[in-house]
């Protein structure tokens, strides 16, 4: 054995590197999701959102921490303020005469001493919308989910929420078994939501002559409801998931806000009443997601089938490719198509011959439509393994063409169409 | 809460079929071998008891398969090919992979450029079968401008690597596995225990019989010649041109190849034996001295390694 | 009854994924790299769908089946 000299600069240096290299790899094998390096994660959005014709708009901000405990013990937090304004459809169709209604603050439709009334005007041809409507909300969720054993995971977590005219509060929990070398995940959950609706103006009684402005005090719902699902890795490549969700609401289940309009039989306006919806909903849904890498591009599919005991059927079909542009950038377009059948008790409007039904409403969310997204994401990569992005969509709702042979309503758009662009900035960082 | 998460890896390797042997040595000793790396592997426990031998010789083989695996240069799925076939686009890798991108990029400029981690292009024109047949001098200089560590942009766990360029680690994966296998061998086993994938090897300490006792194959030589060596502890690596070579006109042009000419670096040493504190320092070494070709006996000399050199 | 129809097209789907052969479905622990990525988890953009989900909550009748409702909110 030769003697050797005292190690050369190179010599240290190739030390180093090699020490480096094994305590490195060695740290990130035992952190395989990189998670215990990069525990917290803070994301903020901002959406915008506009529908056409003067309705809605929102502007929402959104926070969201995420902290990393060790050993996949999660902490998940958000926070989200929205506020809205504009104009919102209060369920009466138009008419060829200018119809007059109280915004839902007043306390009576006709000026009374000692009574709020704000009244709005509505020209003839034009879809009645409340112009008053202004909102705020604040909304906060909070989970927890960690390991139990090697192949099990539990979680739990509320949600509770305020505005002017509703409070919520919920909880969820949940269990998952992972098997099948961590190929296969059985997951299920349970949930219970509850509800107070206090309208402004309080909360008509449901069914009743719009005239008569009667109101009462507020009112409750709750909703329970569980969830089964199975996550399946089906190759290298292809991991996909399938839901089935049920749950059952009952109590006030009725929109305050929104009217029925009773027609003669020519079709003229006689009168209002305010809608109705039964006190229960069960609805249930089938969901199917998968996650496809074609080289470095990924697309996102899925597929949901919804009915409930309200007639409501749905088909939604949702698709996203992510194409990795170079240099930490990205760009994904997003299509979307739904379509809902209208529900038993929805109707475009009353007619003041004929039995009075129990249930009704005009609601054009109950209503049968097709409706389509599309949209562009951009994401740049930043510092701190973080991305800043940008998403803009468009929201198209056409409802299917009702045609009516009433003599006073030809020639008016009885169902128009929304359209609602979104706009969200989004800043993800991790620390 | 989402439905399910799918794991992102199993905690604990799951039973596999054993594909390997365990056949007990004299001494105390038991040898577990299997095949990896297109390499015998053999993983050497101080131990009396073949289930302990079996529950290691399953930890070494799961993780020199999965290395093997994932920085593999021909399944499809494996990051090595995602990264060759990502046309130029960043590709974010792992906190592993990258802690082989840093160490790639530190030999790179440890050995003034000449270990390159982009040289594999060269393959397509280089075969060392023992033939005679020798690139044309127009294809070899066409692939130069795809060699070059310093045109890959490496930062942020975001790797990217220009359109024709490859990379790949065959020359830093086996010593790396060695010292993995090594790693996670010492986390669970109390006894001394020595690694060996084809003649790469380490070990955490010597058996209570004394150091390990290690026959470096020599092939090539006269009287075929094994060197043998004690090894108590650190990483020996063993690099060799004996086996792929050219031969034209006299000339043998070895496999060791210059990334700066695209052509082999001329008279390598037969055989450099490196003994260092890990396998994968070694392996460097090795790999270094026989980069500098007829000046790999004063380079090993005049940097302080412990080697062994064969002309 | 209709619910039965949305219960039964579950288990068929269930059913197909488990004919398949589950256990020759999937990967070894050492062949996650591509699943690993975070842009394939499946819920790769939490907050871009939880937005989604309050947009198309309150403009439709239809909700959820990725995950549990959130909380109410009072538009619908």
């Amino acid at each position: 054995m030769q003697l050797k000299r005292p190690r050369s600069p190179l010599h240290l240096g190739l030390m180093a590197a090699s020490c480096a290299l094994l305590s490195d790899s060695a740290r990130a094998q035992a952190a395989p999701d990189d998670a215990a390096e990069k525990p917290l994660q803070i994301d903020t959005d901002l959406l915008y959102y506009k529908e056409n014709a003067g309705r809605v708009q929102t502007i929402e901000p959104v926070v969201s921490l995420k902290k990393d405990f060790g050993d996949q013990r999660l902490l998940d937090g958000t926070l989200t303020l929205d506020t809205l304004s504009g104009a919102t459809p209060n369920g009466a169709i138009p008419s060829r005469k200018p119809q007059t209604f109280a915004s839902p603050s007043s306390t009576s439709l006709t000026p009374k001493p000692g009574y709020k009334t704000t009244l709005y005007t509505i020209a003839p041809g034009d879809l009645p919308q409340d112009p008053h409507f202004k909102e705020r909300r604040v909304a906060g969720d909070l989970d927890w989910s960690q390991p139990i054993g090697l192949d099990n995971t539990v979680s739990y977590g509320g949600h509770a929420s305020t505005e002017h005219d509703f409070d919520s509060v919920a909880v969820h929990v949940g269990l998952s078994h992972d098997f099948n070398e961590k190929n296969t995940t059985l997951s299920a959950g349970i949930n219970e939501e509850y509800d107070r609706i206090h309208a402004h103006g309080g909360n008509p009684v449901a069914g009743s002559d719009y005239a008569l402005y009667e109101k009462e005090p507020s009112q409750t719902k709750n909703l329970a409801g569980g969830l089964i699902g199975v996550t399946q890795v089906m190759r290298r490549n292809w991991l996909t998931e399938l839901n089935y969700t049920f749950d059952h609401s009952q109590g006030y289940l009725t929109d305050p806000y929104r009217i029925i309009s009773v027609l003669d039989d020519t079709g003229a306006v006689t009168g209002y009443r305010y809608e109705n919806r039964p006190d229960t909903r069960t609805r249930q849904s089938l969901y199917w997601v998968n996650k496809v890498a074609l080289g470095p591009t990924v697309l996102d599919l899925s597929y949901r089938r919804g009915k409930d005991s309200w007639g409501i059927g749905s088909d939604t079909v949702d698709a996203k490719l992510r194409i990795d542009l170079g240099s930490g950038m990205s760009l994904e377009p997003h299509a979307r198509w739904y379509h809902q059948s209208a529900a038993d008790f929805y109707n475009l409007y009353l007619s003041e011959t004929g039995p009075a039904p129990t249930y009704m409403s005009a609601d054009p969310r109950l209503a049968a439509f097709a409706a389509t997204t599309f949209g562009l994401k951009f994401g740049i990569a930043t510092r701190r393994n973080g991305e800043l992005s940008l998403r803009l969509e468009q929201y198209q709702q056409r409802p299917s063409d009702q045609a009516s042979s009433l003599a006073e309503l030809q020639g008016l758009d009885l169902n128009p169409n929304l359209k609602a662009t979104i706009v969200q900035l989004s800043w993800h960082l991790e620390y | 809460m989402s439905a399910a998460r799918a794991g992102a890896g199993g905690a604990t390797p799951p039973p596999h079929a054993p594909e390997f042997e365990v056949v007990p040595r004299e001494g105390g000793i038991v040898a577990v071998r299997f095949v990896a790396m297109a390499s015998p592997c053999e993983l050497l426990l101080e131990t009396a008891e073949t289930h302990t031998a079996h529950e290691m010789g399953r930890v070494a083989a799961q993780e020199a398969w999965r290395i093997e695996s994932k920085y593999s240069r021909y399944r499809p799925g494996s990051i090595v090919s995602v990264i060759n076939r990502s046309q130029g686009h960043a590709v974010v890798v792992d906190g592993e992979t990258a802690a082989l991108l840093d160490y790639a990029a530190q030999c790179h400029l440890l050995s003034d450029g000449r270990f390159d981690i982009t040289s594999g292009v060269l393959r397509r024109c280089w075969r060392f079968d023992g033939s005679d047949r020798l690139p044309e001098p127009g294809a070899v200089a066409a692939l130069l401008p795809l060699i070059g560590f310093e045109k890959v942009q490496w930062r942020a766990s975001r790797i990217t690597v220009p359109a024709g360029m490859e990379i790949d680690f065959g020359g830093i994966g086996k010593e790396y596995a060695v010292d993995r296998v090594l790693c996670l061998i010492a986390a669970r086993f109390a006894g001394a225990a020595l690694v060996n994938f084809g003649g790469d090897l380490a070990a955490n300490r010597a058996p209570g019989t004394g150091p390990w006792q290690v026959g470096v194959e020599r092939p090539g030589t006269e009287r075929e010649a094994r060197l043998l060596l004690e090894l108590s502890r650190g990483g020996l690596a063993t690099s060799g041109d004996t086996h792929r070579f050219l031969l034209r006109d006299g000339v043998r042009y070895g496999h060791i190849l210059d990334v700066r000419t695209g052509w082999p670096v001329p008279q390598v040493p037969r055989s450099v034996t490196v003994a260092a504190t890990s396998c994968v320092e070694a392996g460097m070494c090795a790999t270094f001295a026989m980069l500098q070709g007829i000046g790999a006996e004063a380079f090993l000399e005049e940097q302080g390694f412990r080697y062994w050199c064969l002309r | 009854m209709r619910i039965q129809s949305i219960a039964r097209l579950a288990i068929l789907l269930s059913l197909m994924l488990g004919a398949c052969g589950c256990t020759s479905l999937g990967v070894k622990p050492w062949q996650r790299e591509i699943l690993a990525r975070p842009e394939m988890a499946l819920n790769a953009a939490p907050i871009d769908a939880a937005i989604d989900d309050h947009i198309y909550f309150s403009k439709e009748a239809a909700s959820g089946g990725r995950s549990f409702a959130g909380g109410g909110c009072g538009c619908n």
